[in-house]
Parts: structure tokens; C-alpha cells; sequence
């Protein structure tokens, strides 16, 4: 739903580090998304030539990582995957578990040319 | 490939709207201005939840509302009517609010002489939960058409605020609505959420939630 603007944000962001970098082109904008969090990959691949047209990152390559939502059970001490297993330890079924990630949503880095 | 160069950034993408949030909070209360920050679904009955709200409470304070949605004033010119400070935003098609939005709408309204400002966010259950906009305290409303099975829905909503009111409980005898089951579930997102069923047509509960406001707005605009 709110993924364009979302991306048109990220741009900017981008942007203003290329200039304090002194880029004039960026091959490849990282970015990471959590499988908790509210964006949507695929959301994001289809806005961003919307959102890239007439900037610095026209020419920019997209490329998303997707981070687990791994989380620790408090009673047997294991980590499993919080979607794969309907939020219940994998091991125990326990219902008591601390998260470990996969909330994020981050811009990891940006390949220079 | 040497003539490629990796520069980590490692940058939360809402780390900037987070920064402003905390900012816009630490200057309404240095202002001593609450801002309640109040979502729902459209529909819910949020604008008509208002006007019952600055009537309860326009005699012992001074309140602000701002409007927010994607387009008209319709909302606005509502609460205009009651005489009390209103300012209509427009998301341009943005389906929340960010805290840059939010202080905007605050500048423009002139918050130097208000106790109380309510924003009312667009009508969405699902993107205004991503983003704070440095509102004191968040409230939702979940109105009894819409049933009981919201909260299982849109678990980032309930689990985020701090009061739900349960609006057109009026309404409850002509909906399969189950009032115990909605607590439990919303309960169970949030242990700490505080939960008045209303209806801002008849009046019912209003007093608990204006208790409930005046003791925060109280409270917040302490020196």
C-alpha cells in the first residue's frame, strides 16, 4: 500500500549520501526487508522504476534481501522460523518466545561505480 | 571489479521519521500540548467520536483537532461548526501520516495556547500503525459493524496503541459481534491496552473516555 512512497523516501536518502560521497552513478542499491516487517518485497520491485525515473538512481540496479523472522524459544532455548511454524517452537511448541529479528527494513549499502 | 566500491549504509529507513517523532514529542511537551494520535477504519465513526469529544471537553480546555485524509475538507468543516481550531491535511494519496505531515499540521494550526490536539489519522487500519507521528498517546477506534475478528486481522494496530474505544455498541444487537471475544483478542496483542466501548450517537462510555483523556492531558501538560 504506502511502498511508493516509502521508496520515493529511500531515494532521497540515497541521493543525499551519493553527493556527500561525491557518486554521480550507483550500480546497486541494497536494501533489506524482515519477513515481519510491513513491506512487501515484491511491492517494492514494482514501484522502484516508477519511483527511480528522473533521479540519480535511474540506472540503478535493485537488489532486496530478506531477513528471517527467527525468534528464540524461552523454553528449550532454540531458534525457529516465527512464519514457517505458525509462531510455535519447532521443537517444543511452546508459545513463549523472545524475537530475534526480521522487522527490519534497511538500506544496506550501495555499489559505486 | 576493483573499479566497484561497496559503501555500507546500514540505515533504518524510518530512522529519520522516528528522530522527528521524538523531536515533535519533546517540543509538545515543552508547549504543553497533548496530541492524541487516533486511527481507525473509515467508517468508524472517528469524526462523530470527535465532535462528542470537544463538546465533553471544550469548557475546561482549549483544543486543536487536525484533519487528516487523502482528499476533501468534509471532516473539517464538521468540526468547524463547533467553533474550535481545525486544520484539514491532504496525504496526496498517501494512506497514513509521518511526523513531518504531523508538524506541519501543528505549525499551521498554532499550538502555543492548546491543551489538547487531536489528530485524526487516515481511515486505515494497517498503514498508520508503520508510522509514529510523535503524538503523546495513540488511540483506535473499532466499530461493531465492522467485527469481531479485526484485531487477529490487523495485529500491528491493536498490539501499538494505548487506548481502544469500541464504537456503535448501539449497534450491538443487530451484529453477530462478540464484545468479550474482541477484548481477549485485543487483549492478548496488548496486556496494557485499556478498552471503553462507546457509542458516539448515543453517549454511552463517553464519560469514561473523557476521564480518561483529562487525566493524560493532565498529566502531560504538568510543568
Amino acid at each position: 500500500m504506502h511502498e511508493l512512497g516509502v521508496v520515493i523516501e529511500i531515494i532521497k536518502t540515497v541521493e543525499d549520501l551519493a553527493r556527500e560521497n561525491g557518486l554521480s552513478k550507483i550500480d546497486t542499491l541494497v536494501l533489506q526487508i524482515g519477513e515481519l516487517s510491513s513491506i512487501i518485497p515484491h511491492y517494492v520491485e514494482a514501484c522502484y522504476p516508477a519511483a527511480v525515473d528522473g533521479t540519480l538512481l535511474q540506472e540503478t540496479k535493485l537488489k532486496i534481501e530478506i531477513l528471517p523472522g527467527n525468534a528464540i524459544c524461552q523454553k528449550c532455548n532454540r531458534v525457529f522460523n516465527l512464519l514457517a511454524n505458525n509462531s510455535k517452537c519447532l521443537h517444543c511448541g511452546s508459545e513463549s518466545w523472545e524475537l530475534l529479528g526480521g522487522k527490519e527494513f534497511m538500506i544496506k549499502e550501495i555499489i559505486a561505480c | 571489479m576493483d573499479s566497484f566500491k561497496v559503501i555500507e549504509i546500514k540505515k533504518r529507513v524510518f530512522e529519520d521519521n522516528d528522530r522527528q517523532a521524538a523531536l515533535l514529542r519533546t517540543e509538545m511537551r515543552k508547549e504543553q500540548t497533548f496530541l492524541l494520535n487516533l486511527m481507525s477504519s473509515p467508517g468508524s465513526g472517528k469524526t462523530t467520536t470527535v465532535l462528542r469529544t470537544i463538546e465533553a471537553l471544550k469548557d475546561e480546555m482549549e483544543i486543536g483537532v487536525l484533519e487528516a485524509d487523502i482528499d476533501s475538507a468534509v471532516d473539517a468543516a464538521a468540526v468547524a461548526k463547533t467553533g474550535i481550531k481545525v486544520i484539514q491535511l491532504h496525504t496526496g494519496g498517501m494512506c497514513h501520516l509521518n511526523a513531518v505531515m504531523a508538524k506541519q499540521g501543528l505549525l499551521a494550526l498554532g499550538t502555543a495556547d492548546l491543551d489538547f490536539v487531536i489528530l485524526e489519522n487516515v481511515g486505515n487500519l494497517v498503514c498508520p500503525a508503520g508510522f509514529d507521528t510523535g503524538a503523546a498517546k495513540n488511540a483506535m477506534i473499532l466499530s461493531v459493524p465492522e467485527g469481531d475478528d479485526k484485531p487477529l486481522k490487523y495485529p500491528a494496530m491493536f498490539a501499538l496503541v494505548d487506548l481502544l474505544l469500541i464504537n456503535k455498541i448501539d449497534a450491538l444487537d443487530y451484529f453477530s459481534f462478540d464484545l468479550a471475544a474482541v477484548q481477549q483478542r485485543a487483549k492478548k496483542l496488548n496486556p496494557q491496552l485499556k478498552i471503553i466501548p462507546i457509542s458516539a450517537k448515543t453517549g454511552e462510555g463517553i464519560a469514561e473516555w473523557t476521564d480518561w483523556l483529562r487525566s493524560e492531558v493532565t498529566n502531560w501538560n504538568k510543568k
